[in-house]
């Protein structure tokens, strides 16, 4: 299963699912990334996390851990 | 008629200039029923009946969050007439998501899409009537920033309260409909409008609409059936749907030419954000801001205002009235050298904290506050807290008190515990003040003593948050962090400055109050004391009750450098307001009086204490406990009063072992003798080297508590 | 009695003057805290950014 985290920068991914339950599930998919939406990853933060992704034309930034959380293509 | 209209939209939308653009200065500022949510109202320029209520910046309507449930029960229960739905036209997808929820409440929606300037600029166009065709709502385009539109907006809005006319509503995929139809039918007891969302509600098993509901229904069945079928949670299932009909309409309403395109918001994150350049650049920017407000710009208004205004016009004015109408002597020393000495020592710094806010309002309404918390995430996650944390902080560079109630945005029970606890270490405004005056007095305002103390605030965030994380109560896993980095915008001056002014003015209200009532307390128990048997006036402040206090408490600062009275009753009369420091100086020290070998207040300070027992005394108030205001709001996040007590001591312990360390190593390298207390400070540093150090093991399983939000 | 008054005029009305200053500042300090505010002002409405604080995630 290939998740978010393992995608590299300047990729652009499309959503599978999303795994995990309750308030961080929901989180995520309020902020747009739900089941079929295009996600690019933009950059690493200069520690190596978190990362920034761009969804729906903003910017997102999650924690690696969470983005493992999401199965991509 | 009165009509209330409530703002809505999310964070990072212009909602607050737009609130202020419609209503001016006519604003009251208060909290939501039960919560210290600030709720701002104002009435409608040019409308008196007409109220708007500025809801908080929320991204959707779920129960997870404090402001989402805060205000969902306002736009349910005090049923406004209307809602005005302020919209980011360059985030028009993410947008739309709560609009879509705001819709099924059955209120009146106007929808207001705003920078659609820089839309244009972008080379994008979006379709307002497409727009309107397909949400059935009245869509405007406006500019909170240059107020066009805005006034139209409002009378849209006034019109649809008063046509009553409820929304046409958006439909999802058949099935969900199906099953959402069949719920609506129990709703009997619900008004028509707003069936639909308690439906949906329900549907999601929100766990906060049971309270809104009089009647219990189940539902459990048709979830469940939907579930299987679908084979997701119902909840996702709507946020999937939500989405879904969003992107089927916005290709109608929004065509994008940028795509692929850098905006000067990346280009300016491709440097800011960059690996190698932007830890650089941000205590680079955080240095200046302090250095600038602290020992140039600000310094020379405060020079006139400490030497000039309250050294001379002020004391002048008042000594010539008070011997004009012949007032006892003792009653003009208590005005004085006791409130005028001790107000004017802490409004002297006036000039200096405007100058700070100014600084710090531009880089909070700029947008570069998300990208310092996306660039510490990682050293901050290390020691257990999260880059989040670093939002509590900043904010606590203005006031430890909001500093410490934005530790709630962070999920994770543990992780805000921490930050409740290490927020305060940050030099809030109000102990500027003393730094301003250290500087000033004792280092001839050398440029790195106020950066180097916004430093040792961070430093000492970070130490803690090391020593703590490896202690029993805070070992776990850090809380997620998903949040959204906002593009960057020019902050508008008129924000700026009304940001600016309202902290400055509350600082002044703050010297006119609390500090002038400790400035007459502190005159009396200084100036009084036991003469010939009996209580009197004393002539000299050391035979006061202030004195013997001070005394009775100074020998446990004699390790730090500043053993006397005066220092140990100013850390005291700290807790009630850190200002205090500065004006219990200014009384004790005679702010007014020149003293006959021609040195002025700063020189008498200067001259009782070494630089060195000076900055120990700076760090010490720097770190120790905050001021009353903040405990109790330290006492009201925590919720628990073992957890709030042990917050303060470890300050306070915290406090001490480090000016200890400062004061007798430092001692020591400028050529100072060995004495017990150096090798007590070794011993410190040693176990705080040791505390940094030692391994732990750090569990690798998340878990995240999902408590449910007081409300 | 009444030469006292008058001989110390200026003192009494100061005095009157300071407590009644005092009076009203501790009022208003008691007004502030019964209506939720704390002792400081430096509150979220002198900041700029409060949506951005406010629209996270509460566990």
């Amino acid at each position: 299963m290939a998740t978010l985290r393992d995608v590299k920068c300047g990729e652009t991914v499309k959503v599978l699912k999303i795994h995990g339950q309750g308030a961080i599930k929901r989180r995520i998919m309020d902020m747009g990334i739900t089941k079929g939406t295009e996600v690019l990853v933009r950059k690493v933060a200069p520690l190596g996390d978190p990362i920034e992704v761009n969804v729906r034309g903003y910017e997102l930034s999650l924690r690696k851990a969470d983005a493992e959380m999401i199965e991509v293509q | 008629m009165s009509l209330t209209i409530a703002l809505a939209g999310n964070p990072n939308c212009g909602k607050t200039t737009l609130f202020n653009a419609l209503t001016g200065s006519n604003q009251f500022v208060g909290n939501w029923p039960g919560v210290t949510v600030e709720k701002k109202e104002g009435r409608l320029k040019g409308h008196k009946d007409i109220i708007i209520t500025d809801l908080p910046g929320i991204y959707s309507l779920s129960p997870y969050t404090l402001e989402e449930v805060v205000a969902r029960n306002y736009l349910l229960n005090a049923n406004p007439d209307a809602i005005l739905n302020i919209v980011d036209g360059t985030n028009l997808e993410r947008n739309l998501y709560l609009s879509t929820q705001l819709m099924e409440l059955g209120i009146p929606v106007v929808m207001a899409v705003n920078m659609m300037d820089i839309v244009e600029k972008k080379g994008d166009q979006v379709h307002i009537q497409e727009l309107e065709k397909n949400l059935g709502c009245p869509v405007l385009e406006i500019s909170a920033l240059k107020g066009t539109n805005v006034m139209k907006a409002a009378e849209k809005a006034i019109q649809v309260a008063h046509a009553k006319r409820s929304v046409p509503i958006h439909k999802f995929d058949a099935e969900v409909e199906e099953t959402l139809e069949q719920i609506e039918e129990q709703l009997t007891g619900v008004a028509k409008e707003q069936r639909r969302f308690f439906a949906i509600k329900l549907f999601e098993r929100d766990d906060k609409i049971g309270e809104q509901l009089s009647f219990s229904v189940d539902v459990e069945n048709l979830i469940t059936k939907l579930e299987d079928k679908m084979d997701d949670d119902s909840e996702s299932i709507i946020t999937n749907e939500r989405y879904t009909y969003i992107s089927s309409i916005i290709e109608k309403c929004c065509t994008r030419n940028s795509k692929g395109k850098l905006t000067v918001s990346d280009k300016i994150d491709q440097i800011v954000t960059n690996r190698f350049l932007a830890l650089p650049i941000f205590a680079v920017i955080m240095g200046f801001v302090y250095y600038i407000s602290i020992s140039t710009v600000g310094t020379m208004a405060t020079d006139w205002t400490n030497d000039v205004l309250f050294g001379e016009i002020v004391p002048n004015a008042v000594d010539n009235f008070l011997n004009a109408i012949n007032c006892a002597d003792w009653l003009a020393s208590l005005i004085q050298d006791g409130i005028i000495a001790g107000v004017g020592a802490v409004l002297g710094f006036v000039p200096q904290m405007l100058v700070l806010f100014f600084f710090l309002a531009i880089l909070e309404s700029c947008g570069y506050m998300a990208r310092i918390a996306f660039i510490m995430d990682r050293i901050f996650r290390k020691f257990g807290l999260s880059g989040k944390s670093f939002i509590p902080m900043l904010i606590g560079t203005g006031c430890g008190v909001p500093g410490v109630m934005a530790s709630r945005t962070i999920e994770n029970d543990r992780d805000r515990k921490m930050t409740i606890m290490t927020t305060t270490f940050i030099p809030c405004s109000a102990k500027l003040p003393i730094i301003a005056l250290i500087a000033g007095a004792l280092f001839q305002g050398a440029w790195w003593v106020a950066p180097s103390a916004y430093f040792v605030g961070v430093a000492a965030i970070i130490i803690s948050g090391i020593i703590l994380k490896k202690t029993q109560m805070f070992s776990g896993d850090p809380a997620p962090f998903v949040m959204e980095l906002p593009a960057y915008h020019m902050p508008t001056v008129s924000n700026v400055l009304r940001s600016m002014w309202e902290r400055g003015w509350s600082f002044i209200k703050k010297a006119g109050t609390i500090i002038l009532l400790s400035s007459i307390l502190v005159w009396f128990t200084s100036n009084v004391g036991i003469v010939d048997g009996h209580i009197g006036m004393v002539s000299d402040l050391s035979d006061g009750f202030l004195a013997k206090i001070g005394s009775g408490i100074a020998w446990i600062f004699a390790p730090l450098g500043w053993g006397d009275w005066k220092a140990a009753v100013a850390a005291l009369t700290g807790l009630v307001a850190k200002e205090n420091v500065v004006q219990t100086f200014g009384v004790l020290f005679g702010f007014l009086e020149v003293a006959e070998d021609g040195q002025d207040y700063w020189g008498t300070l200067a001259s009782s204490y070494t630089p060195l027992a000076a900055y120990s005394f700076l760090v010490f108030n720097l770190l120790c406990a905050p001021c009353f205001a903040a405990i109790g709001a330290i006492r009201r996040e925590m919720n628990n009063g073992k957890w709030t007590w042990f917050a303060i001591g470890y300050q306070c312990v915290f406090a001490y072992a480090v000016s200890l360390c400062i004061y007798q190593i430092g001692t020591l390298m400028t050529g100072g003798g060995f004495g017990v207390f150096t090798a007590v400070a070794f011993a410190v540093l040693a176990f705080i080297i040791y505390m940094l150090v030692r391994p732990y093991k750090q569990a690798h399983t998340l878990r995240v508590n999902i408590k449910s939000v007081k409300s | 009695m009444i030469a006292w008054f008058i001989g110390n005029s200026g003192t009494i009305f100061v005095s009157i003057v300071l407590l009644l200053l005092v009076f009203f500042i501790i009022r208003h300090m008691i007004k502030e805290r019964k209506s939720g505010k704390g002792g400081c002002g430096s509150g979220c409405s002198g900041c700029a950014n409060s949506g951005m604080c406010h629209g996270h995630n509460h566990s």
